[in-house]
């Protein structure tokens, strides 16, 4: 089992390494020179020396292996570099980081939850009042696109009613932390859940069915056991696997909606300044905040693989 | 007969399932009696109702059938006295009235043992938890111990270390043991048997039949077995019960089946058994036709159109049952000048 | 007895077809589905066909309501929404069956070619298709538009080609290894039958439904995945008026409360189309699925 998790451990490695080699250089293809966006264009023209000097001491004129080791050797010291601008990247991230795991983490929480309880209720009472509601409310959640779904909710709650703030993250005026976290993430959280919920619900709807038709239930009924032991014991302990698994395969989904999210709330997270700096075109910025969602997705698809092996014994003792 | 004696008695079980807005009847007027101690061996082809039957009295059928009968009487044997149970009176189906009963009176073995078992439970836990849950009181050791004697009684090697392990490591034979451990275990009267051997092979088909014989034979259980293997019913049958197209077409004693077959359906069943030495160019005979689709039945016998003696008495109306000897019913018309059964 | 055997064959096939066709008109929804995309399909052809004026600013009838000769009312520089959302649908459902077509076919050529022939071809295309799901796929496509450097149709449909075939590779794989080891594809191979008639001749019908299915609501996805793109703002170049684009409008709060109309006819056009393509791929599913059966 720990020769397992440690085998998955050490193969991320070289993943990450391939990945942000591929980034690097897929990035350095787009042809756009940084010194553009470092000197004025007057200087450029009419300097072109000191411009070639700068240019060598930045090492732009190295090969792209060497810039890309250069890179990351920075990187893992903890210098991950400059944006365009000339701001540090490092302290970008470092406040913006937190607010998006913030608005992941709670999105994550409660549309498991809810996505799962609804799911299995809704398995367990088929063709019940909340199987029927749930059913409708996973066919509009994915249909409407979850911006729309956000501005629908900025529309109502901000604008008419004026309960919630309609984006950022701080207000300057705030006196307690807490509630102007909470005042800030409560629509983004909402409209995020929505999304995953209505994925979620239908997944967990159709795994819990399957379960309920295996023999193994009909002989846990044999036994006498009360229903809801037949549910949760044999049942739901037996969906949770797959369950779970596709929870997290659905955190690219999350992270990738949050991007749009943080678009429409003007939350000043990630994917905010990932989408700023593409329009921009701030390279390093884009560089990195790619590779932090990435690494992100690889730590995911390890939780998967753990996830596998704690649930199943069938995985868990064949190492 | 009194109810010391009759362990079972079923009378006019129907069964139908709700598919596509229409109701289709798979079980129809199934009635039959099974006595203390004896094992009935029910057997017709696949799709004969003869898992729904079971399924039904034991109220596994999902929540599209409709379960009706005149009478599902369980007799039970409260030390001297006989307490009885009409299994067709309780209404809900996983309600507490039929789980007090499942597991510590009437028990059932299922037809695989491959997806019987519950993958993520070790198989030691899997069999005491129907233990924990007829005998409050019981500590998870002393159930331990009897789930124990129980493998060993079953034959499994090596119980103390087999008990903690997890389905996937077992053989299907093992498997198989460990899901009548699970039914045994509490000690039930009757276990119904679906087909036990059929997902194994024949070397441990024998090993699993003797070792319910010998239980049977032990501990004077009642069995129902369910089967299309005549030869088992040969080998274990007390009393017999042919069942084609959701009715029972004949019922009667292990003799009354084997030597005195009087449904033609019954005789061409025993006729399409595979002999050792069948002669050369000897073909193995088969019963013509198949088996009608249980939505579109015409009125009359239901084995009509392949039957070999078919007249016209049997088309067009209901069918009755005779009885040509005692206990020994046959529903056919061929039969007409024995005493009706009502 | 080989034409009376073809006779059965043709029979056997267009009876289970009329028996398909019937179960899935038996599914209201589905139905209703289909009824809908193709309505709103016709409706945006004909509106293209036709050559409604979707791109002239008239100043004087700026972020008009809907009525007075605009069915829709009119954007903020005085285009005709009614006419913006029909040559919108044409682009966005362009997209999408463009798109879901096309990564489909690529999907299943890959995903049988892996789970076919196994070993190191196998290896590496999965491995492959593990790189790019590594990232979301919102943020692949932005990442191959900052690599791209250009907003275009063609460029995004290339990058949503290159970045949605990996589901249905995944489960086309799956089923041709699952699929190998059937007797049926034994047979073939002791017939002495080629790879690649095995491979596309013999399995290939066994694993069309799921593709089916999975390509009809890949279009649902593709539309979405263009109008989340477009909104951001790095989706196909302004002057092409996708549902996302006319959607873009609706950064703006000032026009979320003042002209409602803007965002919530292109944004119901979206919702209901999807929606109608949902219905559809579910009724087929239930149709096609054997298991079912």
């Amino acid at each position: 089992m720990v020769k397992y998790i440690i085998k998955k451990l050490l193969m991320m490695i070289p993943m990450l390494l391939l990945i942000s080699f591929i980034v690097f250089y897929g990035l350095q293809l787009t042809g756009i020179d940084p010194i553009n966006f470092m000197v004025s264009p007057e200087v450029l023209s009419s300097n072109k020396d000191n411009i070639d000097a700068l240019r060598e001491s930045l090492g732009l004129n190295d090969p792209l292996i060497v810039q890309y080791f250069h890179w990351l050797i920075n990187c893992l010291q903890g210098d991950l570099g400059y944006s365009f601008d000339g701001s540090s990247i490092v302290s970008i991230i470092s406040v913006r980081l937190p607010y998006t795991f913030e608005l992941a983490g709670y999105s994550l929480v409660f549309s498991a939850i809810l996505g799962i309880g609804i799911g299995i209720i809704s398995a367990i009472r088929q063709n019940g009042i909340i199987d029927y509601v749930g059913r409708v409310l996973a066919v509009l959640g994915q249909a409407v696109p979850q911006f729309l779904v956000g501005i629908i909710l900025i529309q109502i709650f901000a604008i008419k009613l004026g309960i919630f703030p309609s984006g950022n993250r701080v207000s300057p005026e705030a006196t307690n932390p807490f509630i102007d976290a909470f005042l800030h993430l409560f629509l983004p959280v909402v409209t995020l859940t929505i999304g995953m919920v209505a994925v979620l619900m239908r997944y967990a709807r159709n795994t819990m069915l399957d379960v309920l038709n295996c023999d193994y239930i009909k002989t846990a009924r044999s036994k006498g056991i009360p229903e809801w032991k037949v549910y949760l014991k044999h049942g739901f302990r037996n969906a949770m696997k797959p369950v779970l698994v596709i929870l997290v395969f659905r955190i690219p989904m999350l992270v990738g909606g949050s991007v749009v999210i943080e678009s429409v709330f003007s939350y000043p997270g990630i994917g905010l300044t990932m989408t700023d700096a593409i329009v921009s075109g701030d390279y390093p910025i884009v560089l990195v905040t790619t590779m932090i969602i990435a690494g992100t997705m690889l730590i995911c698809s390890f939780m998967v693989d753990v996830f596998n092996a704690l649930l199943d014994p069938r995985v868990r003792l064949s190492e | 007969m009194d109810t010391r004696e009759i362990i079972l008695d079923v009378k006019n079980l129907n069964t139908s399932f709700i598919s596509d807005q229409k109701e289709i009847k798979i079980v129809k007027d199934v009635s039959f009696q099974l006595k203390r101690g004896k094992t009935l061996a029910v057997v017709g082809e696949s799709g004969c109702g003869k898992s729904v039957t079971m399924n039904s009295i034991m109220r596994f059928t999902g929540k599209n059938a409709i379960v009706k009968a005149d009478n599902i009487q369980y007799n039970a044997l409260r030390g001297d006295k006989i307490e009885e149970y009409h299994l067709e009176q309780i209404d809900k189906p996983n309600g507490a009235k039929m789980r007090a009963l499942r597991g510590a009176d009437l028990s059932m073995v299922f037809q695989d043992p491959m997806s019987s078992l519950n993958p993520v439970y070790k198989v030691g836990d899997q069999v005491a938890e129907g233990l924990l849950q007829h005998n409050k009181g019981m500590t998870k050791a002393q159930a331990r111990e009897k789930v124990l004697t129980m493998f060993k009684k079953l034959g499994i090697p090596d119980p103390e270390e087999r008990i903690n392990c997890y389905p996937h490591q077992f053989s299907g034979g093992m498997k198989q043991r460990v899901v009548i451990a699970i039914a045994m275990i509490c000690n039930p009267e009757l276990i119904i048997c679906d087909e036990p051997t059929t997902a194994l092979d024949v070397t441990i088909q024998a090993q699993i039949m003797d070792l319910l014989k010998e239980l049977q034979v032990k501990e004077g259980k009642s069995i129902i077995l369910i089967t299309h293997n005549m030869g088992l019913v040969a080998e274990m049958a007390d009393e017999v019960c042919v069942m084609y197209m959701g009715r029972v077409v004949e019922f009667g004693s292990l003799e009354d089946i084997f030597d005195r077959t009087s449904h033609p359906y019954t005789k061409a069943l025993l006729r399409s058994v595979p002999v050792l030495g069948l002669a050369n160019g000897q073909k193995l005979e088969t019963i013509p036709g198949s088996t009608p689709n249980p939505a579109d039945l015409k009125a009359g016998c239901e084995f009509a159109d392949r039957c070999p003696e078919c007249t016209d008495k049997c088309r067009g109306k209901a069918i009755p049952t005779y009885e040509v000897s005692k206990g020994h019913l046959v529903r056919c018309v061929k039969y007409d000048t024995y005493p009706e059964v009502k | 007895m080989r034409v009376n055997l073809q006779e059965q064959k043709s029979t056997a096939s267009s009876s289970l077809l009329k028996k398909n066709v019937r179960k899935f008109m038996r599914n209201k929804l589905a139905v209703i589905g289909l009824f809908v995309v193709v309505l709103m399909t016709i409706a945006c052809i004909i509106g293209a066909i036709a050559g409604v004026d979707y791109n002239t600013p008239v100043l004087t009838e700026m972020k008009k309501a809907p009525g007075n000769g605009h069915l829709f009312g009119t954007d903020t520089i005085g285009r005709d929404l009614f006419a913006r959302v029909l040559i919108g649908g044409c682009y966005s459902i362009l997209i999408g069956v463009f798109c879901a077509v096309l990564s489909s076919v690529i999907g299943a050529v890959l995903g049988a070619v892996a789970g076919f022939f196994g070993g190191k071809t196998d290896a590496i295309l999965v491995r492959v298709s593990e790189i790019f799901q590594a990232f979301p796929q919102l943020v692949l496509v932005m990442m191959l538009v900052a690599i791209v450097n250009k907003r275009g149709l063609t460029n995004l449909l290339f990058i949503f080609v290159v970045t949605g075939w990996m589901t249905t590779f995944r489960m086309v794989r799956n089923e041709y290894m699952s699929l190998k080891g059937e007797t049926y594809v034994k047979v073939c191979e002791a017939f002495g039958m080629s790879g690649n008639n095995i491979m596309f001749k013999q399995i290939l019908p066994n694993v069309m439904s799921p593709i089916i299915v999975s390509t009809t609501t890949n279009v649902a996805f593709f539309i979405l995945q263009e109008a989340s793109l477009s909104f951001i703002g790095l989706g196909v170049a302004d002057s092409t008026p996708t549902w996302g684009n006319i959607l873009n409008a609706a950064k703006s709060i000032s026009i979320v409360t003042d002209q409602w109309w803007i965002w919530v006819f292109p944004g119901l056009a979206i919702s209901l189309f999807v929606l109608a393509i949902n219905f559809l791929g579910d009724g087929l599913r239930d149709v096609l699925d054997a298991k079912q059966q």
